[in-house]
C-alpha cells in the first residue's frame, strides 16, 4: 500500500486523472485502501514522563476533540479509535500534526503511531516509533523489531524470556503458542494475540468527569449586590439539583461577575464539609457579596463546582444542639464558616501542641477544626513546670533593677528556675531558666532569665 | 585549687552516670569521665551503664593512674518500668551484678535485655547497694516492693532543674520516711562536661531513628545531665543527701584489681600436676621432633622454659592451648601457631607451632613470656578457615558456655559511619545520608571530611553542615566513639569456675555464640587468659591440595612433608609466577620477588616481613636490597650488633632484631625490651616512645656505639610504628609460602583446584586463578551437570596427568542441597535429558535456571538459550510415584530460538561462575580497542622504559596503602596479561570518579622498567565501563 503520510504539497499533481469520490477531495490521503474499510484504525499515545492520573484524565478529555472513542492506558498512554475522524482531521497525518500539536501546546512530550490493533499501536508509541500501520498484513512485520520491554511483562517474565534469547516483540511471535503460554503464562499469550488478533478489541471508553459550570448573561448591567444575590439564587438551586442527582457535594465553589470591560471579579466560597443545600450557599454567598467591591456594572454571572466531592447526609437532630445529648458539632461547622466568610479564611485558627522543648516551638496555629487533622497531640510529654495559655510572639526584654526583673515595679519571683537547653540543630538554640513571677498589681507572669551574657530578663507569657 | 575553695566545695560522689558504653545514650568516654571528676574533686565515681559494664575496665585503667574510686555498677530498667543502678559492694557482690547482667542480656536480642522483677528475685543483688532511681511520678509501690528486698537500698534524688526539684524531693523523701530508707544525691549523668549536650541529643536522635528536629520532647530538656561541679550541687541539694554519697561510695569496696583469673583444670590427669603433666607432654613432644636426640642446647632452652612457665604458674594455660591442637590434628583439621609462641621450644613440642629452633635465628622466649611483664601469654592458632566452627563448638562442648565465650569487639564510629547516621539526624533521607557517607572513601581520615564535601559539592558553608561537622569530628576522634558490641574474631575466654561470675556475657548476632562484654585490651589489661582461634583460608587450600594430591597419586603429603629448599620451586618463586601462593602472591610482594631473588627458607622470612608498612616507611628495603646485591658494604658496629643482625645483612628488619639491639647495645633487659615493642606499636597514637630514646641514646653511648648509629637505629623504630612484623610470625608464614609454592609448581591442577573449593580467599579471585592454571598447561572442563562434583575435582586425562574439572559451587544461586541431589541422582543413573535430570534430582525451578545460566546443560539441551527454554518448560517437581514414569512432556517441537553470540556467552560465563573459558571480553574488543592505539598488557612488555603509551583493561584490584602517601595501585587485566598502573595523588584526585568507578579503564602515561617490574603511571583515566555491556566484573579493593 502506498504510504499515507502527507497530503501532496501545493502547486504538486494530484495523482488522479480517476475519478475521485467527494470525500476524497476532502482527505484524499484518509481512504483505506485496505480490504476492510470498515476495520477499526487504532492511534497509540505514549506519553513518556506521565505519572499523574488526573493528568492523564485532563488529557483523555481534551482527546474527545478528535474522537469520541478514547481509552486511558495508565499510567501513561492513550488509545484512540480513530478510523471514523480520518476524513474530518485530513487523514493520518493531518491527525498525527494536530494531536501532536495539542500535546506540545500542554508542555507534554507525546509519540503517536497508527495500528489495527489498540496495543500495537501503543506499543508501538512507546517504543518512540511513529508508525502508520494501516493493514493487518503490515502488523507483525512493523512490530518484529520493537523490544519485548514495551509490552510491560512483569520483569521476572521478561528475564525468562530474556534468557531464552529472546528479546524482541517478534522472536516471542515466533515462539509455538502452546509451549510459550505453559512457560511464561497464559495472560502473555492474551497479550501476544491481542497485539495482532484481527477480532475487535474490547476497550473500555473514558467519560470525562463531571463539573458543574453555569453562565447567566444578566439582561442589563446591574450594580446592586441584592439584584446580584437574586440572580444567583436560581443558578444555586440548579447547582443543588445537579449535586443531589449525584449524590455529591462541593466544598469549593467559585463564583464570577463578568464586566464590559476589566478582569472578571471572582469570588471563592470555601466550606468546612461538602455542601450541597442552596440555603446555606446562598447565605453563604450573601455575606461575601456584601463585602465585595464592583469596579463596575455586572454583565453576566457565572457559577462553577470544579471538584465533586461524595457527600454524606447528615441525620437532623430532633434536640437542639448540646441538648439531650445533640452534637454541637454540625452547627460548629456552620459558625466556622460564618467566621470564614466573613473575617477570612486566614483570621480563624485552631490551636495544636508540638513536640518540643522551646515553649515557642512547642504550639502552633492549625486549620481550624474539624478541617485539621488530629494527631500531634498525641505522645507528647507534657512538661512538669506550668505553661501560660497566652505565650509572646516575641520575648520582651525586662528592665533590671537590683537584679531583679522590673515590670511595673519589681517583680516577685515565685517558683524555683526551669531550664530549658535545647534547638542547637535550627540555629534557634536557647538556654534559659524560667520562673513564675508576680508583678506589684498581682497579675502572675511567665518569665526567663538568659543562661548566657548578659543574663537578660524576659517576659514570655502571661498566666490566665 | 586553694585551701578556702576547697572548704567551701562539699565531699560528693557521684553514684549514677553512663558513659558512652551506654551505646547511643551516654555522651563522653570513660576516661573523659573519671579525668572530669578528678578534676571537679569528687571523691568517688561510679559507673553504670545500662545492662553492662562494658567500659568500666577502660575507667579503671584511667582511675588507676590517678587516685580516683571507681565504684563498679550498672543501671537497669525493668520491664514494669522500675528502675534502679546497683553498685557492687564487694567481690560477692560483682558477681550478682555480672549474673543479672548476663541473664538480662542473654534472654534478649543481641544489643538488647530484657528483665522482670521476677528475674531480680531469682538473682537477688544482696551485696549490692541499689539505688532507686524513681521517675517523674513517684511510684510508692516499687519503693516497697524494693524496701522489702533489698538490704542496702538508698533512694536516688535526682534534681535536674525542670521546675519540679523541691516537689520531687518533698515526695520522695516522705516515702523515705515512711520506709526507713536514706536519701542520697546523684545526677544521671550522661556527659561529662556540659557542651557535650549537642552530641547527646544527636545520640538521641540516632537511637530514635528520627531526625533530631522530630525528636522534640523525648529529647532531654536541657544539659544538666554531666558531672556538676559540688559547689553547684550545694546549692540545689540539702547537705545530708551530698554526704549520704560519700558514705556509700566509701562502703563500695570492690576493685576490679581483685579479679583472679583461674584456668580450667581439668586437663590434668589423675597423679599429676599441671607442671609434671606439661613436663611430660614436652618430653614425649621433644623426641617426636628431634627423633635422633634433642639437642643440647635445645635440651637447656627447654628447661629454661619449663621452669619459668611453672615459676609463674602458666601450665594451665599451655595444657589448654594443646588439648585444642591436639583434637583439630585428630580430626585433620590443619592449624599452625603464629605470632610470638613461635618463640617457644615448648610450644614447638607441643605441636602449637612449626617452626624448627635449629631453623630460626635466635629465638627470643622473653618476646613469648617475661617475669617482669608478668601478662599472661598470648598464643594465636590459624585453623582452616571452613573448620574453625568445629573447632569453636569443641571449646563450647568442652568447657560449656557457662566457662567458654568469644571476646567482644567495639565497633567504633568511623568516618562513613559517622556521616551516615548524622545526615539522618539532620533530616537526610536515607540515601542522601548514604550520599553524605560515600564521600568518605575506606582511606580518607577524618581530618580531610570537610575538604571531601566539598569537592563532591556539598555547600559546607551550609549551617546544618556546620553543626554536623563538628559532631562527626567528635564520633570519630581517638580512640573513637563505640556503637556496639560485636564479637572479636576468635579469641576464646575460658574460665576455671562459671565465666558469669567474672565478666557479663552477652549473645551475637550469630545463633548459638555467646560474647562477654569485654574486648582484647579490657582482657588483657585485667590479665585474663584468651586463646586466639583464628581463619586461615590458606590451611583450607593446603588441606584440601594434600588431599587431592594424595588420592590422585598415592602420596601421603601433609604441612611440612614436600621436598625442602627445592631449586626449581625458588625458580618460580624468583621469576614472581606466583598467583595464588600464599603472602607472596600480592601485587607489592610480586614486585619485590624479582629484586630480592629468595633461594632459600630464611629468605622467604624476610621477603614476607619486609614488604610491610614498617621496613618500608623505615627506610629498610633499599639498603637491604643493596646489600644482598653486594653493592654496598655490610658493617656492624660491634660483635654483639653482628649476632643480632648478621642474618638480615646488618640491617633490622624485624621486631625482635630492635628488641634485641636494645638489649645488647643498649644494656635494655628482656622485659624493658618488651615495654619498648609496645610503646613502639603505639606511639603514632599516642606517642610516648621519648623516655625509650633517652635511654637507648644514652645506653648506646655508654658502650661506646656512635650517636649516628644510635640515631639510625631509633629512627628505624619509628618507623616500624605499628607494623613491624615479628620473626617469629614470619617463620610460621614462610613455612606455607612454601608448600603452597611446592603446590603450585608440582601440582598446579590440584592447586588451583584446592583454592577454588576454598574461596572466598586470597588475592585473586577464582577468574585470575584459572587463567593461570591454564597458562601453565592445565587443561580446565567447563561445568557440567552431568560431570562436575559440588566441588571442583581433578579427573584423569589419557596421558594420565590430571584435568581441572570446574565444580558446581561456583554457579551462582545454585543451592548446595539440590548440588548434592543432583550428584547423587547422576550416581545412580546419567541423565537422558533435562526434563529426567529435574524429576530424578528434585530440583525446583532456581536450581535448573542456575544450571542453566552456568551453561551446565551443554550435553543435554545445547545452547544456553536452549536450556533455559527447557528448564521453562519442566513441571514442577511431582509426587515420588510419578517421578520415573513421567519422563519428557510430549512433543512441543523445537522452538526457534535465536543462538546466543560469542560475546553473549561471555556475559553470562561471567554473570554465572564469575568466569570464563572462551576468549578474554577484551579479545573481543581488541579491534575497536586498536583503533584507538591502545596496546596489550604484552605488547607494553616490549615498549622500552620511559615510553609514553595507552592502554586498557578490566580493573581487577584497587589498593590504597595507608602508607603510599595517597598513591593508588591498580591492576588492570586483558587478553594477554595484567598491567601494574601506579596513580599518583594528584591524578587520582583530579579524576576520581573515573579511578573509583570504572570496570573497563583506559589509561594513557608513561612506562617504567625496573629489575624486571612493569609499572605504567598513569597521566590520564579515562572510564570506559560502557564498553562492556552488561558484563559483569567486580573488582576487589584492598586498603
Amino acid at each position: 500500500m502506498k504510504p499515507l503520510q502527507s497530503r501532496p504539497a501545493p502547486g504538486e499533481a494530484l495523482p488522479a486523472p480517476l475519478p475521485l469520490p467527494p470525500r476524497a477531495l476532502l482527505a484524499p490521503a484518509a481512504v483505506p485502501a485496505a480490504a476492510h474499510p470498515s476495520a477499526e484504525l487504532w492511534a497509540g499515545l505514549h506519553l513518556p514522563g506521565l505519572a499523574d492520573a488526573r493528568r492523564l484524565e485532563e488529557l483523555a478529555t481534551q482527546m474527545h476533540a478528535f474522537t469520541p472513542r478514547v481509552s486511558l492506558e495508565p499510567p501513561d498512554g492513550l488509545t484512540l479509535e480513530v478510523r471514523g475522524s480520518l476524513h474530518l482531521f485530513e487523514g493520518v497525518a493531518g491527525l498525527r500534526t494536530r494531536v501532536l500539536a495539542h500535546c506540545e501546546a500542554q508542555g507534554q512530550p507525546a509519540v503517536l503511531s497508527f495500528a489495527p490493533t489498540p496495543l500495537a499501536a501503543l506499543v508501538a508509541a512507546r517504543a518512540g516509533k511513529s508508525l502508520a500501520v494501516l493493514s493487518h498484513a503490515q502488523l507483525t512485520g512493523q512490530l518484529s523489531a520493537l523490544p519485548l520491554s514495551v509490552l510491560r511483562w512483569p520483569q521476572p517474565v521478561v528475564e525468562r524470556l530474556q534468557r531464552t534469547g529472546v528479546r524482541t516483540v517478534g522472536a516471542a511471535l515466533r515462539l509455538p503458542r502452546a509451549g510459550f503460554a505453559r512457560r511464561f503464562g497464559a495472560a502473555q499469550l492474551a497479550t501476544l494475540d491481542a497485539l495482532t488478533s484481527s477480532t475487535r478489541a474490547v476497550r473500555r471508553l473514558f467519560r470525562p468527569r463531571e463539573r458543574f459550570r453555569r453562565r447567566h448573561e444578566l439582561t442589563c448591567e446591574i450594580s446592586s449586590h441584592e439584584w446580584l444575590m437574586n440572580a444567583f439564587v436560581p443558578m444555586l438551586g440548579e447547582l443543588e439539583q445537579f449535586l443531589r442527582a449525584r449524590g455529591s457535594g462541593v466544598m469549593q465553589l467559585e463564583c464570577r461577575l463578568l464586566h464590559r470591560q476589566g478582569q472578571a471579579t471572582r469570588c471563592q466560597l470555601e466550606l468546612a464539609a461538602p455542601a450541597c443545600a442552596a440555603a446555606q450557599l446562598a447565605a453563604l454567598l450573601r455575606v461575601r457579596l456584601e463585602a465585595l467591591p464592583l469596579p463596575e456594572p455586572v454583565r453576566a454571572l457565572e457559577l462553577r463546582a470544579a471538584t465533586l466531592l461524595p457527600r454524606t447526609e447528615r441525620a437532623r437532630s430532633l434536640w437542639q444542639p448540646g441538648e439531650h445529648g445533640g452534637s454541637a458539632g454540625a452547627e460548629a461547622h456552620e459558625l466556622i464558616e460564618r467566621l470564614h466568610a466573613r473575617l477570612g479564611s486566614g483570621a480563624v485558627h485552631g490551636l495544636a501542641l508540638l513536640d518540643g522543648h522551646r515553649p515557642e516551638c512547642a504550639w502552633t496555629l492549625s486549620a481550624p477544626p474539624p478541617l485539621a487533622r488530629h494527631g500531634p497531640l498525641c505522645g507528647i510529654t507534657v512538661p512538669a513546670g506550668p505553661r501560660p495559655l497566652w505565650l509572646l510572639k516575641q520575648p520582651q526584654p525586662l528592665p533590671v533593677r537590683d537584679g531583679l526583673p522590673q515590670r511595673r515595679g519589681p517583680l516577685n519571683l515565685l517558683s524555683e528556675p526551669e531550664r530549658i537547653e535545647s534547638g542547637w540543630w535550627d540555629g534557634g538554640d536557647v538556654a534559659r531558666d524560667y520562673y513564675t513571677a508576680c508583678d506589684p498589681h498581682g497579675v502572675r507572669l511567665w518569665v526567663f532569665r538568659e543562661r548566657g551574657r548578659p543574663h537578660g530578663w524576659f517576659l514570655h507569657g502571661i498566666f490566665g | 585549687m586553694n585551701a578556702a575553695a576547697a572548704a567551701a566545695r562539699p565531699a560528693y560522689a557521684e553514684l549514677h552516670c553512663l558513659s558512652n558504653f551506654t551505646f547511643l545514650r551516654g555522651a563522653s568516654h570513660p576516661h573523659e569521665l573519671v579525668h572530669q571528676a578528678l578534676a571537679l574533686g569528687y571523691s568517688a565515681l561510679a559507673l553504670t551503664d545500662e545492662c553492662s559494664v562494658a567500659g568500666v575496665v577502660r575507667a579503671h585503667v584511667a582511675a588507676k593512674e590517678r587516685p580516683l574510686q571507681l565504684i563498679v555498677g550498672s543501671e537497669f530498667r525493668l520491664d514494669c518500668g522500675l528502675r534502679f543502678a546497683a553498685l557492687a559492694i564487694n567481690r560477692q557482690g560483682y558477681a550478682q551484678l555480672c549474673r543479672l547482667i548476663t541473664r538480662g542480656r542473654r534472654q534478649a536480642q543481641k544489643g538488647q535485655y530484657r528483665l522482670s522483677r521476677a528475674d531480680l528475685e531469682a538473682l537477688p543483688l544482696p551485696q549490692c547497694f541499689i539505688l532507686w532511681l524513681p521517675g517523674a511520678e513517684v511510684r510508692a509501690e516499687e519503693a516497697g516492693w524494693l524496701a522489702a528486698r533489698c538490704p542496702h537500698l538508698r533512694f536516688a534524688v535526682e534534681l535536674l532543674r525542670n521546675g519540679d526539684d523541691a516537689a520531687h524531693l518533698r515526695r520522695i523523701r516522705r516515702l523515705g520516711e515512711q520506709l526507713r530508707v536514706r536519701l542520697v544525691a546523684s545526677g544521671d549523668v550522661h556527659m561529662h562536661v556540659r557542651q557535650r549536650r549537642p552530641l547527646q541529643d544527636a545520640l538521641t536522635a540516632i537511637r530514635l531513628g528520627v531526625p533530631v528536629a522530630e525528636a522534640g520532647t523525648r529529647l532531654y530538656p536541657n544539659g544538666e545531665r554531666y558531672l556538676r561541679e559540688p559547689e553547684r550541687l550545694a546549692r540545689l541539694y540539702p547537705p545530708g543527701l551530698l554526704q549520704e554519697s560519700v558514705q556509700v561510695a566509701a562502703a563500695c569496696r570492690f576493685s576490679l584489681d581483685e579479679l583472679r583469673y583461674e584456668y580450667p583444670r581439668e586437663l590434668v590427669p589423675e597423679g599429676h600436676t599441671p607442671t609434671s603433666y606439661l613436663r611430660e607432654l614436652t618430653e614425649a613432644g621433644a623426641r617426636w621432633r628431634w627423633s635422633e636426640g634433642v639437642p643440647e642446647s635445645e635440651r637447656r632452652a627447654i628447661e629454661h622454659e619449663l621452669a619459668l612457665i611453672a615459676e609463674l604458674k602458666y601450665e594451665p594455660y599451655f595444657l589448654t592451648v594443646h588439648d585444642i591442637v591436639a583434637w583439630a590434628r585428630s580430626r585433620s583439621i590443619l592449624c599452625q601457631g603464629r605470632g610470638s609462641a613461635a618463640n617457644s621450644r615448648v610450644c614447638y613440642c607441643l605441636g602449637i607451632t612449626s617452626v624448627d629452633p635449629q631453623r630460626g635465628a635466635a629465638l627470643l622466649f622473653e618476646r613469648f613470656i617475661s617475669k617482669e611483664r608478668n601478662e599472661p601469654p598470648d598464643i594465636d592458632i590459624d585453623f582452616e578457615h571452613d573448620r574453625r566452627e568445629e573447632v569453636l563448638q569443641y571449646v563450647y562442648a568442652k568447657y560449656g558456655r557457662e566457662r567458654a565465650a568469644i571476646a567482644a569487639t567495639v565497633i567504633m564510629y568511623r568516618p562513613r559511619s559517622a556521616l551516615r547516621d548524622l545526615g539522618k539526624v539532620f533530616g537526610l533521607s536515607v540515601e542522601d545520608s548514604g550520599k553524605l557517607a560515600k564521600v568518605m572513601q575506606w582511606w580518607d581520615g577524618s581530618a580531610q571530611m570537610t575538604e571531601r564535601m566539598r569537592a563532591a559539592g556539598f555547600d559546607v558553608g551550609a549551617p546544618w553542615l556546620q553543626l554536623l561537622l563538628p559532631l562527626a569530628q567528635e564520633l570519630v576522634a581517638h580512640p573513637g566513639f563505640p556503637r556496639h558490641l560485636s564479637q572479636h574474631v576468635g579469641g576464646f575466654v575460658i574460665a576455671a569456675d562459671r565465666l558469669e561470675d567474672l565478666v557479663p556475657v552477652e549473645n551475637a548476632a550469630m545463633p548459638e555464640r555467646t560474647v562477654v562484654q569485654w574486648d582484647k585490651d579490657d582482657l588483657n589489661d585485667l590479665g585474663l587468659l584468651k586463646v586466639d582461634l583464628l581463619a586461615l583460608g590458606m590451611l583450607s587450600a593446603l588441606r584440601r591440595a594434600f588431599e587431592l594430591v594424595n588420592a590422585y597419586r598415592g602420596t601421603k603429603h601433609t604441612l611440612g612433608t614436600p621436598q625442602a629448599e627445592d631449586p626449581k620451586v625458588y625458580d618460580m618463586i624468583c621469576a614472581a609466577d606466583t598467583v595464588g601462593v600464599f603472602q607472596i602472591e600480592s601485587r607489592a610482594q610480586m614486585a619485590m620477588l624479582p629484586r630480592l631473588k629468595p633461594r632459600c627458607y630464611y629468605d622467604l622470612v624476610i621477603e614476607v616481613a619486609i614488604v610491610r608498612p614498617g621496613p618500608i616507611q623505615g627506610d629498610m628495603v633499599h639498603p637491604y636490597l643493596r646489600r644482598r646485591a653486594s653493592q654496598e658494604k655490610v658493617e656492624y658496629p660491634s660483635a654483639e650488633v653482628r649476632e643480632v643482625l648478621h642474618r638480615t645483612l646488618g640491617v633490622p628488619i624485624f621486631q625482635e632484631q630492635v628488641m634485641q639491639i636494645a638489649i645488647v647495645a643498649a644494656g635494655f633487659t628482656p622485659g624493658e625490651a618488651d615495654a619498648l615493642r609496645r610503646a613502639m606499636a603505639a606511639w603514632k597514637r599516642s606517642g610516648g616512645l621519648e623516655p625509650f630514646r633517652e635511654r637507648l641514646l644514652v645506653g648506646m653511648h655508654q658502650r661506646g656505639y656512635s650517636p649516628d648509629f644510635a640515631e639510625r637505629i631509633y629512627k628505624q623504630m619509628l618507623g616500624f610504628g605499628d607494623y613491624g612484623f615479628p620473626q617469629s610470625h614470619a617463620m610460621s608464614f614462610a613455612l606455607l609460602v612454601y608448600d603452597s609454592a611446592w603446590l603450585k609448581h608440582y601440582e598446579p591442577a590440584a592447586f588451583c583446584c584446592a583454592l577454588l573449593n576454598s574461596q572466598p580467599m586470597g588475592f585473586y579471585a577464582p577468574a585470575q586463578l584459572v587463567r593461570d592454571a591454564r597458562a601453565h598447561g592445565v587443561e580446565v572442563r567447563p561445568v557440567d551437570a552431568c560431570a562436575s562434583g559440588w566441588e571442583s575435582s581433578l579427573e584423569r586425562r589419557e596421558d594420565g596427568e590430571p584435568a581441572l574439572r570446574l565444580g558446581l559451587r561456583l554457579v551462582k544461586s545454585l543451592s548446595e542441597a539440590g548440588a548434592q541431589r543432583l550428584v547423587a541422582a547422576r550416581e545412580r543413573q546419567g541423565f537422558a535429558s533435562v526434563q529426567d535430570l529435574s524429576a530424578r534430582a528434585g530440583l525446583d525451578r532456581g536450581d535448573l535456571e542456575a544450571l542453566a545460566a552456568a551453561g551446565a546443560f551443554a550435553a543435554l539441551s545445547g545452547n544456553r538459550h536452549l536450556a533455559f527454554w527447557e528448564v521453562a518448560g519442566t513441571e514442577r517437581a511431582l509426587p515420588l510415584d510419578f517421578r520415573e514414569t513421567r519422563g519428557v512432556v510430549a512433543g512441543e517441537g523445537q522452538p526457534l530460538l535465536p543462538l546466543p553470540t560469542e560475546g553473549q556467552g561471555i556475559v553470562a560465563d561471567y554473570a554465572s561462575i564469575g568466569l570464563t573459558l572462551g576468549r578474554h571480553p577484551l579479545a573481543l574488543l581488541r579491534a575497536r580497542l586498536k583503533a584507538g592505539a591502545l596496546l596489550t598488557a604484552q605488547e607494553l612488555k616490549n615498549t622500552g622504559h620511559g615510553a609514553r603509551v595507552r592502554t586498557a583493561g578490566i580493573v581487577l584490584m584497587r589498593q590504597r596503602p595507608g602508607t603510599a602517601g595517597g598513591v593508588t595501585f591498580l591492576t588492570l587485566e586483558d587478553e594477554s596479561g595484567q598491567v601494574n598502573v601506579i596513580v599518583w595523588e594528584r591524578v587520582g584526585r583530579e579524576q576520581r570518579p573515573a579511578l573509583l568507578e570504572a570496570r573497563l579503564l583506559e589509561v594513557h602515561g608513561e612506562l617504567q622498567h625496573q629489575e624486571g617490574v612493569c609499572h605504567l603511571i598513569a597521566h590520564r583515566l579515562i572510564d570506559r565501563s560502557a564498553l562492556l555491556g552488561d558484563l559483569l566484573t567486580r573488582s576487589r579493593d584492598f586498603h
